[in-house]
């Protein structure tokens, strides 16, 4: 009995008051899945365009501004928390229980319901305290300005929103939608930024006449209005301040890159022990983890980011603050704090080419930390999720399957040399293209991009199962 | 791509929780891949739990929900309206605040 079993427990007394979706007890067709998907698809939209009610300003600096896209939320509206609670209350609880601080046994329903249940509360909890922090700091107006009531409103606003995300995921997850609510969010988020940038056609006088905003709408602009075509062009390709046509091309060329490379994977045959001739494939993949490590890596950093500039705006001259991070205003998006000094400095991309070539170690450091956090954090991940050798190997066995020509017990070491090797170079391999991405000035951060690619191909081959087991349901 | 005979695939994908196994095609497969489904949603967890766990492609969706546990039950169709009522609940405030605001600017 560890201190740890106790914590889970703690948790019981608050289960009756948590939101559950019940489970379908009834195969789902396809097509209402889509309907339930896309129904949740758009209260997520509308959600994230809503503004909230009763505040004063969205001005000023935003302390979130690297994590909006990542996170699925919206300055000043009600997403204004987006996926936040979920995803560090999730990471939260997985990481505790992976590194034994909270002791569950994943073989006992009652810990699992727990656990889940503690996922849930910590969750709420994360949404409020964020949404009372968001306030009091003075976020959307002093509380003066604002008054105590609407103060209480704007929390209560981002505390249903925080529920409603979570029972929308829960929904989606428990067999009435396709994958899971917070990819979808992500995944969503980050493309209708992409195609805004692409696309926009709002305009942005910069001193040289009104430009349009999206790369593609001022490309055309700029080649009917121009007299002189070759500069209009090079304009277009190359504009500092607003997405040119290099970012967009960029960001197809990864999101090519990254499908292509999902298809990397080492099949290894299995074989049942009991029917004779039955034959199966057990894939591992290069992107064992998929997006994992860059979800985590991204937590992390976004974390430091915002540590370090709490630290650096109260107590700027101290030394240790400075070490770990110096924050300036930035001159382009207006009000947004970029870090020029610290670690926090040296874990963000370089902005350019030209910022790369004048400063070639930050672009090194920021490479070798990439490189090694996302194969680390991949590692850690098979561990924690139950995707390592072992838990595969216990998994197989428990079907009766067994590798041909391999004595059984030799499964997991057969197994052992493949997953964590995959793990880790897959890790790396992603955090090489987020890299690749950033250098290249892909739209939405290298991140981004990554995550909307993975989500995306996953949805793809979710779409395709579902649909050859609902056509097999017809056919017969 | 499992390609054998009608009756050996049915049981082989029969099992719940087999992890990465290439979905079969082909309209043999197909029942397999049905009788997976119905035994996935009778087994507690949930269809979705199924294959949560383990290698592939399922494992890193980011599922954090996806256990049965207990609390206060309610429907996919009330989590909609809930979502819902909330949207409309917001806007009202919006209208109201609208309203008020101009009520009290014109008396002043």
């Amino acid at each position: 009995m560890g201190g740890g079993f106790r914590v889970l427990h703690l948790v019981r007394p608050f289960l009756a008051f948590l939101p559950e979706v019940q489970s379908a007890d009834r195969k789902v067709p396809f097509r209402e899945k889509v309907i339930y998907t896309v129904i949740s698809l758009f209260i997520f939209l509308v959600c994230s365009q809503l503004p909230l009610y009763g505040i004063h300003s969205t001005t000023g600096a935003d302390p979130f501004y690297w994590m909006r896209v990542i996170l699925a939320s919206n300055r000043g509206t009600v997403m204004e928390l987006g996926i936040t609670p979920i995803v560090t209350s999730g990471l939260v609880m997985q990481l505790l229980a992976g590194s034994k601080i909270i002791e569950v046994d994943n073989n006992v329903r009652e810990d699992r319901a727990l656990l889940n249940g503690a996922q849930k509360l910590l969750g709420i909890l994360i949404a409020i305290g964020e949404a009372v922090a968001y306030v009091c700091s003075g976020m959307y107006g002093s509380v003066a300005q604002l008054g105590v009531g609407n103060a209480i409103l704007i929390i209560l606003q981002l505390f249903f929103a925080g529920i409603i995300v979570i029972c929308l995921d829960e929904l989606l997850q428990k067999g009435y939608g396709l994958g899971s609510g917070i990819s979808l969010f992500i995944a969503t988020n980050i493309c209708e930024n992409i195609i805004w940038k692409a696309f926009s056609p709002t305009t942005i006088n910069s001193g040289r006449g009104a430009e349009f905003e999206g790369a593609v709408i001022a490309l055309f602009h700029l080649l009917i209005t121009r007299t002189d075509k070759v500069r209009a062009l090079r304009e277009a390709f190359y504009r500092q301040n607003l997405p040119n046509v290099t970012n967009l091309l960029a960001t197809v060329l990864i999101f090519l890159i990254v499908i292509y490379f999902q298809g990397f994977r080492v099949v290894l045959p299995v074989r049942s022990k009991n029917a004779r001739g039955q034959q199966g494939s057990y894939p591992i993949k290069l992107f064992y983890t998929s997006n994992m490590p860059i979800i985590l890596q991204s937590a992390l950093v976004s974390n430091l980011y915002f540590i370090s500039q709490l630290l650096y705006r109260r107590y700027s001259g101290n030394f240790l603050v400075n070490l770990l991070g110096k924050w300036k205003e930035s001159e382009y998006s207006g009000g947004q704090y970029v870090p020029v000094g610290g670690l926090a400095y040296y874990i963000t991309a370089p902005s350019s080419l030209a910022d790369m070539a004048a400063n070639p170690f930050h672009a090194l450091f920021y490479l070798v930390f990439m490189l090694s956090a996302c194969a680390l954090f991949s590692k850690t991940w098979i561990e924690v999720s139950g995707s390592s050798a072992r838990d595969v190997a216990k998994q197989l066995k428990e079907q009766q399957m067994v590798m041909p020509g391999h004595r059984e017990s030799n499964l997991q070491k057969e197994l052992n040399r493949y997953i964590p090797t995959a793990a880790a170079f897959g890790g790396m391999c992603i955090g090489a293209l987020t890299v690749l991405a950033d250098f290249m000035g892909a739209i939405g951060s290298g991140t981004g991009i990554l995550l909307a690619v993975t989500i995306i191909y996953q949805y793809f081959e979710t779409f395709e199962k579902e649909r050859a087991s609902e056509l097999g349901f017809f056919g017969f | 791509m499992v390609r054998g005979s009608s009756q050996s695939q049915s049981s082989s994908s029969s099992s719940t929780s087999r992890p990465g196994l290439v979905a079969p095609r082909g309209s043999a497969a197909a029942t397999a891949g049905t009788r997976r489904r119905r035994l996935g949603g009778g087994g507690g967890g949930g269809g979705a739990g199924a294959n949560s766990v383990g290698g592939g492609a399922a494992s890193n969706m980011l599922r954090f929900y996806t256990e049965d546990a207990p609390g206060y039950k309610i429907g996919p169709n009330v989590v909609l309206v809930m979502c819902l009522c909330f949207i409309g609940f917001v806007t009202a405030l919006h209208v109201f605040g609208k309203l008020y605001r101009s009520r009290s600017a014109g008396e002043a």
